[in-house]
């Protein structure tokens, strides 16, 4: 049998040094100047619903939107292939036959309807789309009273972005809180940009 | 007997009763304003801001709310205990303010009358306030009583056992500016400094700031505030003495502890600051000394929110040893040196 050997750890006892620095409270004055400092430096909260509002980066995945081409014809064909990709199942598209020059081909949707309550934001309809028509957008205020109201039709799909595709993004802009009939918006002033570090 | 001169007297000395009570009052709403902007700005956050301007009126809208709260006493709770308690926190604390000189004597325009602006020069001043004071605490062991919880229970009890503790620390610390000033008259103490910050208790090297530091450890710990807020600490006692009160009565020791902080402010200020003297003694240059009191007294509750937001809180017994074994020996010594230096 061999003996345990039984190891003394030897407390460090408090040397000269370390009494000093506790008698002129030199932790305490190290914390205090980190908290003044803070205190003095600028916040970084965002006033979003009031005052600011934060732009997505173009990448950002939002609420659908549906495009059309230079000439203003729907680009979605009504190929259903979206509904295919999409993993939760909450694209509905119902084709129709069109020859009006309504769309790019003479077959248009005559639903499409998506329900962002389903939805998960993945971008996969997005990548299935042949003819990128179907796009995320950048709206993310999607809150709504009734369920109903989640589910987007083509109609409103098919109006022009707040934030325009081709608009940087990234940044904070001064925006306004807007109470009206239909909810509560916060509308930015893209062109009221607003720095913080 | 009963002659004009008389009836002024006590209408005046009504006239600051009144005048520093609503004073009083209305401070809690102001501070707690200001100790929500320093907590949010030490967070790099906005702190309060959606109502009014800045949200300073935040502190009214609180108010509001607490008035329409449910008054909701246990069950089971010493139903008289449990409605005096607040107050019993509360009277001591405004009591204080009867003996803390807020400026000399001032000469009224139009009139030679002079005012004083304090509403009573006691001889024994600083004993009365250490005396009221520590009576406070009959509030948050009741309130902790009565309220038949045992987190409250266990608030009230550590909240006197850390009274009992640091009331002989800071009766030290008093001692050791009566030595200085020899006067316990805390109109004469304030006179004792006068002349410029040199002259003042907390520049008395070596004993001054010593004791000056004893007098703030103990402060804090007779306040309830962090790092010594173990009466009320959440972690372990969810709200601590207070945590079946609502409505109304919770308000109630919350404006006790906010003026219990802008009292131990104004004694700190008095003791060690030379009370409403001028920084810069002989090249003054006419700032009301009275201003200079509020402004010291402001400096004084700004460090306190500031260690609120600093320093994480003691353990039970660190609290214990702290006052125990560090303050009272040093205390002790410091009685010691600043006798020799009085000789
Ligand atoms: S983003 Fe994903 S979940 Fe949402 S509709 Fe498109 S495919 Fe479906
Ligand atoms: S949005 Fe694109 S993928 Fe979906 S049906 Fe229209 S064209 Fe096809």
């Amino acid at each position: 049998m061999n003996e345990k050997k039984v190891k003394i750890v030897k407390r460090d006892t408090p040397g000269a040094l370390d009494l000093a620095k506790k008698t002129v409270f030199l932790d305490f004055i190290k914390g205090l100047s980190i908290t003044l400092r803070y205190n003095l430096s600028r916040s970084i909260t965002i006033r979003y619903p009031d005052e600011e509002k934060w732009i997505p980066y173009p990448r950002f995945r939002g609420a659908h939107t549906l495009n059309r081409d230079e000439e203003g014809r729907e680009l979605c064909v009504a190929c259903e292939l979206c509904v295919k990709a999409c993993p939760t199942n909450c694209i509905t598209v119902v084709p129709m036959e069109d020859d009006t020059g309504k769309g790019i081909a003479d077959r248009v949707a005559k639903v499409w309807e998506v329900d962002l309550a389903r939805c998960f934001f993945c971008g996969y309809c997005e990548d299935a789309c042949p003819t990128t028509a179907v796009r995320l957008g950048r709206d993310y205020e999607l809150a709504c009273f009734e369920l109903d109201k989640a589910r987007k039709t083509k109609e409103e799909l098919l109006k022009p972005q707040s934030v325009p595709e081709d608009f940087e993004g990234g940044i904070i802009v001064q925006a306004k809180l807007q109470r009206t009939k239909s909810g509560i918006k916060v509308k930015p002033n893209l062109w009221k940009k607003k720095e913080k570090k | 007997m009963v002659d004009t001169a008389f009836i002024v007297e006590v209408i005046i000395i009504w006239i600051k009763v009144v005048v520093v009570a609503l004073v009083l009052f209305s401070m809690p709403l102001a501070l707690t304003w200001i100790e929500r902007k320093v907590a949010g700005h030490i967070q790099v956050r906005l702190g309060p801001f959606r109502v009014g301007p800045h949200g300073i009126l935040q502190a009214f809208a609180d108010m509001v709310k607490m008035l329409f709260k449910e008054d909701v006493i246990p069950d089971r709770a010493d139903r008289l205990l449990f409605k005096i308690a607040p107050l019993l926190m509360m009277v001591p604390v405004f009591a204080i303010f009867v003996a803390i000189p807020f400026g000399d004597k001032v000469t009224l325009p139009f009139t030679d009358r002079e005012l004083t602006l304090y509403i009573s020069d006691m001889n024994v001043g600083i004993i009365y306030v250490l005396a009221v004071s520590g009576l406070a605490v009959y509030g948050v062991i009741f309130g902790g009583w009565a309220s038949n919880s045992k987190y409250a229970l266990l608030g009230g009890l550590r909240s006197s056992a850390q009274m009992i503790s640091y009331e002989v620390v800071m009766t030290f610390a008093a001692v050791g500016v009566v030595m200085l000033a020899n006067s316990l008259s805390l109109v004469d103490i304030v006179r004792s400094q006068s002349g410029g910050f040199w002259h003042w208790n907390i520049l008395y090297l070596p004993v001054g700031p010593v004791w000056f530091f004893i007098f703030f450890i103990a402060g804090l710990a007779e306040l309830n505030r962090i790092p010594f807020d173990l009466p009320e600490d959440e972690g372990t006692l969810a709200a601590g003495y207070h945590v079946e009160y609502s409505g109304m009565r919770f308000a109630f020791f919350m404006l006790g502890e906010y003026v219990a902080m802008v009292s131990i402010s104004a004694l700190a200020v008095v003791l060690f600051f030379g009370g409403w003297d001028d920084p810069l003694g002989p090249f003054a240059f006419g700032i009301p000394p009275i201003l200079w009191f509020v402004a010291k007294v402001m400096v004084f509750i700004y460090i306190f929110m500031w260690i609120r937001f600093t320093l994480p809180r003691y353990r039970y017994d660190q609290l214990m040893t702290i006052g125990w074994k560090v303050l009272i020996p040093i205390s002790m010594a410091n009685v010691l040196v600043t006798g020799f230096m009085r000789i």
